[in-house]
């Protein structure tokens, strides 16, 4: 009999429950998932069982088809593309606006810094529909910006655009939504640059610029990456926005997997769809890993 | 209580807007709410109380208020917005509902699953009222279970001003359709948010039943919606109503009873355009809400003098007056009123009904098919 040590009880005592949550409502949910992905949908929603007979017209048992019907042509492969760039883009647009601001507050006086963060996390304190419906509103074809912009293209002899209903509105909303989650590891990490750095590189005579591009951004490549991933995976996701800002085009990976559970009654497409979404988030985190791995390798 | 997300074949509830998928996931929590807090308490016992399951905004107050005081009972509403919620309830375990108002199809799924009692004739004596129109659906041919209540048709909204300054028809699908007319509509074009509904109407344009399955007129329909979809501004499954009643759509496919609200709305607001709806003349899909007994529910011999009570003309009217919704019952007529009861959209003659169909649900493979289609609709 082996006696365990206090410290050993006091470890499990202390992570037993959230490993337990994590097990119970993360990783049961996600091998149910992986089961439903290979079995037949019920007649009237749900899964067809497993084992034992079914109602009347169902296949019960195991199958492949739900991942041959996807391969099956192009079709649900062009979805995930679209998203990808979607979410690429949306990234990089948030890396571009997120970025300065998060250097304005990092190099602010420190007293005026915890304000600047708080507002910047401020927006979470309304609920992001109320958001999105807020800008559904701003982007309006009678409202002031469309307006503006029409007036201005009008001048030119262009057609006018349509803002709202538009993969244009989508981008918008999606930055919009995900730029704190961006603006906050970045400035986490800038917050933490030794300032004396940039002191001996102006003293090495760098210009602004290259004390920036040599010193600030490598060194900010973390915040960057760990921003990204909080933009890009929720952005692949999100299924609102485009149903709220997009327009007659604008489907997304989100969009298609909320309609196998509420409108096609078809549970199983979408659990292996959603099974395709997680093993592409994953072989992209990878790929980012082994491409940062090599990059530091090779610097050394 | 998976099955508390359960999909739907169609999202109509009517009376007001249609529940979007934020008024649905909220509705899912509800649910799990409401039944975790059945475990805890017991349910109330067969008082004098009926207990109905029904739409939002589905009946009038003062209705109930007669019912109540006539039968000496409370009368207790739980609401749903879309029938898919409302199976999914009773699917994870809600019980002790004496009534249900489910559309056809959920009927049909009701009925299969067993979970109807069969209606005793005898103690509907005013069943006679409904109009034979309205009886015998495929989902109950011989309504042995289903008192019809209600309907809606999914039909064409318009701004009237509008579409009479640019001389365009008002009766034909082909205004969702025909880029002749749709050069002059770009921008100020709303469809539903759902595979059904669209499919519906291209096919009944193309001269198919709503229900037709065949891939290849599938496959017609899903060109002719590919072809006019450049001309649209978005898929919209509520926000037609506001936008028809300011003036930015000047054209939605929609419910019958939410193109009232947006006619009425647009009238108030004293706007310089009128708002009008019609069934265009190639036919459309007709949603048919019936009364039902569930097999949990404790008091079916006061559940049947609810129904009967509705089955009164002027209990009958008082809905159609509040919501502008189609009424099956003959008697409700003369009690309806004028404006509403001269309105062929919501009051469609003989020949008009028989334009209509409703839709039946899906078998799985042909619900992917139409997914599938769906997608590439989106895409393109």
């Amino acid at each position: 009999m082996s006696k365990l040590a206090p410290a050993t009880i006091t470890r499990w005592v202390v992570s037993g429950p959230p490993t337990l949550f994590m097990l119970l409502f993360f990783l049961a949910p996600s091998l149910i998932m992986v089961l439903a992905s290979f079995r037949y949908p019920g007649a009237f929603g749900g899964l067809a069982p497993v084992f034992g007979g079914g109602r009347p017209g169902e296949d019960t048992g195991l199958t492949l088809e739900n991942y041959q019907f996807f391969f099956s042509d192009l079709l649900y492969t062009e979805i995930f593309l679209k998203s990808l760039l979607i979410a690429l883009i949306s990234t990089l647009a948030c890396i571009l606006m997120a970025y300065p601001l998060a250097l304005l507050i990092a190099r602010s006086p420190k007293r005026h810094r915890d304000l600047m963060v708080l507002l910047v996390i401020l927006p979470f304190a309304s609920n992001f529909l109320i958001r999105v419906y807020a800008l559904m509103i701003l982007l309006g074809p009678q409202q002031a910006l469309a307006s503006t912009i029409n007036g201005v293209l009008a001048a030119f002899g262009c057609a006018p655009v349509s803002l709202l209903f538009s993969t244009f509105a989508v981008v918008v909303g999606m930055v919009y939504v995900h730029l704190p989650f961006m603006v906050l590891p970045l400035y986490t990490n800038l917050e933490k640059h030794d300032p004396t750095l940039l002191d001996a590189a102006q003293d090495l005579g760098a210009s602004a610029w290259s004390r920036f591009w040599r010193v600030t951004f490598p060194l900010s490549l973390p915040g960057i990456f760990s921003g990204s991933a909080l933009v890009f995976i929720p952005v692949l996701g999100m299924f609102a926005i485009p149903d709220l800002l997009g327009g007659t085009r604008d489907i997304l990976i989100g969009n298609l997997i909320k309609d196998q559970f509420l409108g096609t009654r078809d549970w199983p497409f979408g659990s292996m769809l959603s099974i395709m979404l997680t093993v592409v988030v994953l072989a992209l985190a990878g790929l980012a890993a082994r491409l940062g791995q090599r990059k530091r390798d090779g610097g050394n | 209580m998976m099955a508390a997300i359960q999909a739907m074949a169609r999202r109509r509830p009517p009376g007001r807007h249609v529940a979007g998928w934020p008024q649905r996931v909220v509705g899912c929590l509800l649910v799990l709410l409401v039944l975790s807090a059945g475990l805890v308490a017991p349910p109330a016992n067969a008082a004098n109380v009926l207990r109905l399951f029904n739409w939002n905004n589905y009946i009038s107050q003062s209705t109930l208020d007669r019912f109540e005081a006539q039968c000496h009972c409370k009368v207790e509403q739980d609401y749903y917005s879309d029938n898919e919620e409302m199976l999914a309830k009773l699917a994870a375990g809600a019980t002790g509902y004496d009534i249900l108002v489910p559309t056809g199809n959920a009927v049909e799924t009701l009925i299969r699953q067993d979970a109807l009692r069969p209606l005793d004739r005898s103690r509907l004596p005013h069943f006679g009222n409904l109009n034979p129109a309205f009886l015998g659906g495929f989902y109950d041919p011989a309504n042995r279970y289903a008192v019809p209540y209600a309907y809606t048709i999914t039909l064409l909204g318009y701004n009237r001003t509008r579409l009479d300054a640019l001389g365009l028809p008002h009766d034909t699908w082909g205004l969702l359709f025909e880029p002749k007319y749709l050069e002059k509509l770009k921008g100020r074009v709303t469809v539903l948010d759902s595979p059904r509904e669209l499919m519906a109407a291209a096919l009944r344009y193309l001269g198919y039943s709503v229900n037709d399955t065949d891939e290849a007129h599938w496959a017609r329909a899903r060109d002719l919606i590919i072809r006019a979809k450049p001309y649209w501004a978005s898929f919209s499954n509520s926000s037609y109503i506001k936008e028809l009643t300011v003036g930015n759509i000047w054209l939605a496919h929609g419910y019958s009873n939410d193109m009232y609200v947006a006619a009425q709305d647009a009238e108030k607001a004293g706007r310089a355009f009128t708002v009008a709806f019609s069934t265009p003349k190639e036919g459309a899909v007709l949603a048919l809400d019936n009364m039902v007994l569930h097999r949990s529910g404790p008091r079916p011999d006061l559940a049947q003098a609810f129904m009967d009570f509705m089955l009164d003309g002027q209990n009958s009217a008082e809905l159609t007056n509040l919501i502008g919704s189609g009424n099956p019952n003959q008697a409700a007529m003369p009690y309806i009123r004028p404006a509403i009861a001269s309105n062929k959209a919501v009051f469609p003659d003989a020949e008009g009904v028989r334009q209509l169909e409703m839709l039946r649900d899906l078998d799985r493979r042909q619900r992917r098919v139409l997914n599938r289609m769906w997608v590439e609709i989106k895409l393109r």
